[in-house]
């Protein structure tokens, strides 16, 4: 059975990466009510789930073998 | 709203990642059980989130945050005391039996219990209702979408349609489950950082409470109720929802909510799939943890728009009607403050998240429909003892069927707004009587075919009676008006109520009146008859009766806490 981990680890990974991006180049990218550069933290979020996703997965695979 | 490329590109990813998936899951598919039941293969945290999630419809983000901002936090009684309590007992008590019987789907459970016209009538409200309800969430995707993205109501409903079809067409049950998990998460990511930031904005929880106590709320009613879930229960005229809290705890906290999780094919299908008959009693049990956790990323937000409109920010309640005469339009209330608080980007991973729950919507009712149809009307009354290929391609060509039969649904639901209306609140009232049926036929050993039928067809005819007879603003009363309730809400409670008490009844004198089945055919089926495993010597988290302790407990709290 395919891993679920696997493909949810690369989506978000992925996808942080695109927000974290846009929060570093482009920091200028604010909505009307709020200050912060959303984009850059909820990138570094969504990468580290990913990855954390992606090590879970790993980790289970060196227990089985 | 205006979408940049980068949101594109996100949506288009996650297209990409569901699809692929599906792929992925193709070549796994060899039986009908396979397709339809994920041969009973998958972990628990899968099947607990996907359990969560195919109830997580876009209906419901939507709908759920415009209540926040028009009922405030009295909405979560739909989660603390209506989900939560529900999913525990249908974890602790019901599934042993689901899963014992080893039926594959809730109206076999019914022929095996009870006979084979009990059966047919469920499968048959529930085919139907299926179709009716995933046609009526493609329909509320396109509307959506149209409002404000521009896009057309054909290409969003079609495309959307194609995604979905493709998909569970490939994958089946698995791929429709594997994609409510990753829906999950891109819900949960995409909006919990809106209901953070909305929240702070408004001053936090005290500094929302505070304002809104100062304001008047558009039924005259102090704001102070927006903030407290059971202050203002006592009497229907002091809260915006027009409830009590006998018609709240019965109605909603038993009848409705026992009804929808404890029989709806939809969810327990996925508590089904699980790879054990532990991880299935842990299947509902663990999805009340993140259930109840959810109004605090879905109403909060809805309630912090209201405070947010009373601060002169330039943010003000989305409105619809004609000039003059405008009302609050509370199901825009959620994107119209994504567009306030996400930039290019996150924008993006909030659409996708939107749209990915109206197609999860769709796609669970699609995986029913075809395992209902195949197993319990085509297996059962067209064309029995075939081979599983034969079954398995009937799978295939009814998930097609259902998919072509949802956009027809969608079409007629945009012509016809009222007749859309009234089925809906025809299909609340189906399983509001199954609720009773299936009490009654887990624990009373006593009750029979002939009463389960006779009780749910009365169960059902006594609540549209129960409609006809009553008003709630404007609707119902198409015989006379007995009695007219403050809101629908209310109405739809005591209907609710209604009907669970005339299927139970019912089903009572004409079990005693009828030959019971013989106790030999009530292994696996009935309480007393079964055998319960006790898994000691397992960890407690991986035990079912401390866990739902454990969340019954949490759901305890927090109904205090914001009482």
């Amino acid at each position: 059975m395919l891993d679920l981990r696997v493909p949810t680890g690369f989506f978000f990974a992925i996808v942080g990466l695109i927000l974290l991006a846009m929060g570093v180049f482009a920091p200028s990218e604010r909505a009307a009510l709020t200050d912060s550069n959303v984009n850059l933290y909820c990138g570094l979020f969504m990468l580290a789930f990913g990855l954390i996703m992606l090590g879970l997965s790993r980790l289970s695979k060196h227990e089985d073998s | 709203m205006k979408l940049a490329v980068v949101d594109y590109l996100i949506l288009a990813i996650y297209f990409g990642f569901v699809l692929g998936i599906g792929w992925r899951l193709k070549s796994k598919i060899s039986t009908s059980g396979d397709f339809l039941t994920s041969g009973r293969s998958v972990p628990v945290w899968i099947t607990s989130l996907a359990f969560l999630s195919a109830n997580l419809g876009a209906q419901e983000l939507v709908g759920m945050s415009g209540q926040g901002a028009k009922y405030g936090i009295m909405t979560a009684h739909f989660y603390w005391v209506g989900a939560v309590p529900a999913m525990i007992f249908v974890g602790l008590f019901m599934m042993p039996f689901y899963w014992a019987s080893r039926a594959r789907s809730v109206p076999e459970y019914l022929k095996l219990r009870f006979d084979e016209k009990t059966r047919a009538l469920n499968a048959l409200a529930f085919a139907v209702m299926t179709v009716f309800s995933s046609g009526i969430s493609m329909y509320a995707l396109g509307l959506l979408l149209n409002l404000i993205l521009g896009w057309s109501f054909t290409t969003s409903v079609l495309c959307s349609a194609a995604i979905v079809l493709a998909y569970t067409f490939l994958g089946g049950l698995t791929s429709a489950i594997y994609n409510e998990v990753l829906q999950f998460f891109l819900i949960v990511m995409g909006f919990s950082p809106l209901a953070i930031m909305a929240v702070m904005k408004a001053g936090g929880w005290s500094g929302m409470a505070a304002r809104l106590s100062k304001m008047t709320l558009p039924g005259g009613l102090n704001g102070d109720v927006m903030t407290h879930s059971w202050k203002y229960i006592g009497h229907t005229y002091q809260n915006p929802m027009g409830i009590e809290i006998f018609g709240l705890v019965a109605g909603l906290g038993f009848v409705m909510s026992f009804g929808y999780w404890c029989t709806n094919f939809l969810v327990i299908q996925r508590a089904m799939a699980a790879n054990s008959a532990s991880a299935a009693r842990r299947t509902p049990v663990i999805a009340a943890l993140p259930k109840m956790l959810l109004p605090f990323i879905i109403i909060v937000p809805g309630i912090a728009a209201l405070a947010l409109s009373q601060m002169a920010l330039g943010y003000v309640l989305p409105m619809k009607g004609v000039a003059g005469a405008m009302t609050p339009d509370y199901d825009q209330v959620l994107t119209t403050l994504m567009a306030k608080f996400y930039p290019a980007g996150m924008l993006g991973i909030g659409l996708t998240g939107l749209m990915a729950s109206f197609m999860s919507g769709m796609a669970g009712n699609v995986t029913a429909f075809n395992t209902v149809f195949t197993y319990d009307i085509y297996q059962a009354y067209i064309r029995p003892g075939k081979a599983d290929r034969h079954y398995l391609t009937v799978a295939r060509v009814t998930t097609v069927v259902g998919v072509a039969l949802s956009i027809a649904c969608a079409y007629v639901a945009q012509g016809y707004n009222s007749l859309m209306d009234l089925l809906q609140l025809v299909f609340s009232f189906v399983n509001a009587p199954l609720f009773g049926t299936f009490l009654l036929g887990m624990f009373w050993k006593r009750s029979t075919g002939h009463g389960a039928f006779w009780g749910l067809l009365s169960g059902t005819v006594s609540a549209g009676l129960a409609h006809g007879c009553t008003m709630a603003e404007g609707k119902g009363g198409w015989i006379m008006t007995l009695h007219t309730f403050p809101s629908t809400m209310a109405q739809n409670f005591w209907i609710s109520i209604v009907a669970f008490t005339a299927c139970t009844l019912v089903t009572i004198l004409v079990s005693l009146a009828t030959k019971p089945k013989p106790e030999a055919e009530l292994t696996g089926l009935v309480y007393g008859f079964t055998e319960l495993k006790h898994d000691e010597g397992v960890a407690w988290y991986k035990r079912p009766v401390p866990l739902a302790i454990a969340i019954g407990a949490l759901a305890l709290f927090l109904n205090f806490w914001f009482a």
